[in-house]
């Protein structure tokens, strides 16, 4: 009888499990009462939860050693970190939440990823809390700003280059100073590297997340600004409008010249950027904060970058795709101040030159000591994160947007099941029923677009 | 009067632990499939939710492939009962095959899952054996192709569950009294009838419990093969209810979505185990009456 009622509590207990995580509609989100200064002898405990160790190599070993820092300096204060898996990130969070109980310090992607915590009376604003001249030095601010208020700061930048093996596009007879500049050009390497018996463009699509990826990074270049993307969820315009949907044609364009791994759709993400990485494609739509990773495995001189080639003509087209991971301060902290005190820590000279001499990654901040950028691939990312920065749509958009229609609709062209007309299609049939499903959300974002 | 009450102020303390534990958020759950958050309050809605999944086409697929999942129990059911068949009559090697055929039942789904991804990758073990053998005809993107991802699923199911319904099969017909068969074989029963007459009937209430544990397992136990292989790919290909419910909650933060899917999840399964009770009740009774 036990084995047999054990499925059924199973069940219940999932049941429970959302019925204890859910999250309480949104409240008044307000700025709080200056935190009192405490006493010097109160003992202070700070928990953070992060996420980046994934994405930046070495990040643990500075978490580590900031913390250890800070603690030296501020005696009574004791950090405890805790590094979140991937999946776990945005599930323990929510259920921290929903019982206020949980982290003081949150780390967050940018965009929507931070607000819909504003939203639900997560997160509450720093403007009181970080002078405005320190939040100055702090880059892309704009990705968690509401409502004319500050609800988090970056912590490093996350960007896009297009990547390149200069050896295998020698061995393809390719030009390693006249790069492709076109989605022509683009094709037409594809067509030699095929030929010369190598992978042209290497991508995992298996648990989604480049499908995204795609979307940002492609889909901008008929554009100006996010905000195109952010009226289109809210029904200002429609995602089969003409310079929505043509990125669908665009990537269909690439997968007829061939210039795909052909296993992408049963590669997850880390499996298909590991084909670059083991000398197999030619190029990658990378992530930066990889680089210096790669760099220790196949050395500077099989890496190279280059902006995306080109087939539009939208200010979005010229612009580099950069978000600045961050962190918040949880509404239910007992010690907001402190807390602030503790991130703006982090973004003292001192941290900010360890973090990039232990990650090679750019932190947020314009105070980076440059003459430490010594690698001419990295002088070349941080030029373009300081001259053209250009958002991360998928921070602009639904997360049901990007998982329904991005995820599912890059799998879906590449197993050739549905036309680019069809996937705009699609798109439009998520947002609206996005629409119809979140009223408030719908609420929220035309207020984020104001 | 005193004694009829009495029972139930012993039961009291443990009853009300159970409705604390499991009462309450049922019950909350329940409430929240029937709001939906409006400015900055919980909202009642009444059924809107329910109808809203109803008409969205990722739910609706979740459901098919739940149940398209459930064809694997009949097969998982035959498989099972011929396994157990063959062990019980010892032919050569039944022990090492008796602990083979439990092992996959008792690793962990994340490892199955994750070294099954590996084998059916396009570029996998398996194609390779294949192309090796010349065989690369029958080469498939097994995960890849929203048209054979769902069925590569049920076969990693099948192949880790298939352990639990030999054991179960196993254990009770080692219990039933050799004198049957004995009886039957002088009788002139031939194999196909000793296992017709005899182990099939013998059986019967561990298929019936097995086949519904296995329906529950189809409907609300395969998240785990799901996220690990193909996180509901490609294209929602492999989208199930328990993944729609945790992807609407944790990813898109629609917590009374999920809730009202949760609630149909919880009901289906609860009508099902209360079905397999019934017919418990009913072989038991049938039992002591014959």
């Amino acid at each position: 009888m036990r084995q047999k009622l054990q499925p059924l509590l199973h069940l219940a207990l999932l049941v429970m499990l959302f019925a204890g995580c859910a999250a309480p509609a949104a409240q008044q989100t307000s700025a709080p009462a200056p935190a009192e200064t405490s006493p010097a002898a109160e003992k202070v405990k700070l928990v953070v939860w992060w996420w980046g160790e994934q994405e930046a190599p070495g990040a643990q070993k500075w978490m580590d050693e900031t913390i250890a820092k800070y603690q030296e300096a501020n005696p009574n204060v004791t950090i405890e970190a805790v590094l979140q898996s991937t999946d776990t990130l945005i599930p323990a969070f929510q259920a921290a939440a929903a019982a206020k109980e949980g982290p003081d310090i949150q780390y967050f992607w940018g965009g929507v990823w931070t607000l819909e915590s504003v939203w639900s009376g997560a997160l509450i604003p720093l403007d009181d809390l970080i002078p405005a001249e320190e939040r100055a030095h702090y880059i892309n601010n704009f990705e968690r700003a509401f409502d004319g208020k500050q609800y988090g700061i970056g912590w490093y930048l996350s960007g896009n280059p297009f990547v390149y093996n200069p050896k295998l596009f020698e061995q393809a007879g390719l030009s390693t100073t006249d790069l492709p500049d076109t989605w022509d050009e683009l094709k037409a390497a594809c067509t030699k590297l095929n030929e010369a018996g190598i992978i042209p463009i290497a991508g995992g699509l298996k648990d989604g997340w480049f499908g995204g990826w795609l979307f940002s990074i492609v889909g901008r270049q008929p554009h100006d600004s996010e905000k195109a993307f952010m009226e289109a969820s809210v029904g200002k315009s429609k995602f089969t409008d003409p310079q929505f949907a043509e990125w669908w044609s665009r990537m269909k364009e690439l997968i007829d010249a061939g210039c795909w791994n052909k296993d992408i759709n049963s590669l997850d993400y880390q499996q298909g950027q590991d084909l670059f990485v083991q000398g197999k494609a030619a190029m990658i739509f990378g992530n930066d904060t990889f680089l210096k990773g790669w760099a220790d495995v196949i050395g500077w001189d099989q890496i190279g970058v280059m902006p995306v080639p080109k087939y539009s003509s939208g200010k979005l087209a010229d612009t580099y795709v950069v978000t600045a991971q961050g962190w918040g301060i949880t509404s239910w902290s007992k010690y907001p101040k402190q807390a602030a005190d503790f991130l703006m820590f982090m973004h003292t000279p001192e941290r900010l030159n360890a973090w990039f001499q232990y990650t090679g990654v750019f932190p947020a901040d314009d105070r980076l000591d440059t003459s430490l950028i010594t690698i001419p691939q990295l002088k070349q990312i941080f030029e373009w994160d300081t001259t053209r920065p250009g958002p991360n749509l998928e921070n602009f958009i639904p997360s049901m947007l990007d998982e329904q229609s991005n995820f599912a609709g890059a799998q879906l062209l590449f197993a050739g099941e549905k036309t680019p007309e069809e996937l705009a299609q699609m798109a439009e049939e998520v947002i609206a029923k996005w629409r119809e499903q979140n009223p408030d959300a719908v609420k929220n974002f035309e207020l984020w677009l104001k | 009067m005193q004694k009829k009450i009495e029972p139930f102020l012993y039961l009291a303390p443990a009853l009300l632990v159970f409705i604390l534990i499991f009462g309450y958020p049922l019950a909350r759950l329940a409430v929240m499939s029937l709001q939906r958050p409006s400015q900055g309050q919980q909202t009642f809605v009444g059924l809107t939710n329910y109808k809203s999944i109803f008409s969205d086409s990722v739910f609706l697929t979740a459901v098919k492939n739940n149940a398209m999942l459930l064809i694997c129990v009949p097969i998982m059911v035959v498989i099972a009962l011929i396994l157990a068949v063959f062990l019980f009559e010892r032919i050569r090697g039944w022990q090492f095959y008796r602990t083979t055929l439990f092992l996959p039942y008792l690793l962990p789904i994340t490892v199955v899952g994750l070294v099954f991804s590996y084998i059916f990758q396009l570029s996998g073990v398996l194609n390779e054996f294949l192309a090796l053998i010349g065989l690369e005809r029958l080469g498939l993107d097994w995960l890849g192709s929203p048209r054979y991802a769902l069925y590569t699923l049920m076969f990693v199911v099948i192949w880790k569950e298939v352990g639990f319904g030999v054991v179960l099969f196993l254990a009770r017909l080692m219990s039933v009294e050799e004198e049957l068969f004995d009886a039957a074989k002088i009788d002139g029963a031939n194999w196909w009838q000793l296992q017709w007459y005899i182990t099939v009937p013998q059986l019967a209430t561990v298929i019936e419990f097995f086949t519904v544990v296995s329906v529950i397992t189809m409907l609300s136990w395969v998240f785990n093969y799901v996220y690990v292989m193909t996180a509901g790919g490609p294209g929602n290909s492999t989208m199930v209810t328990e993944l729609y419910i945790y992807l609407t909650g944790f990813r898109y933060n629609q917590m009374n979505i999920a809730s009202a899917v949760a609630v149909l999840l919880l009901l289906v399964t609860g009508v099902l185990i209360f079905l397999e009770l019934r017919l418990r009740e009913r072989s038991e009774l049938m039992q002591v009456v014959g």
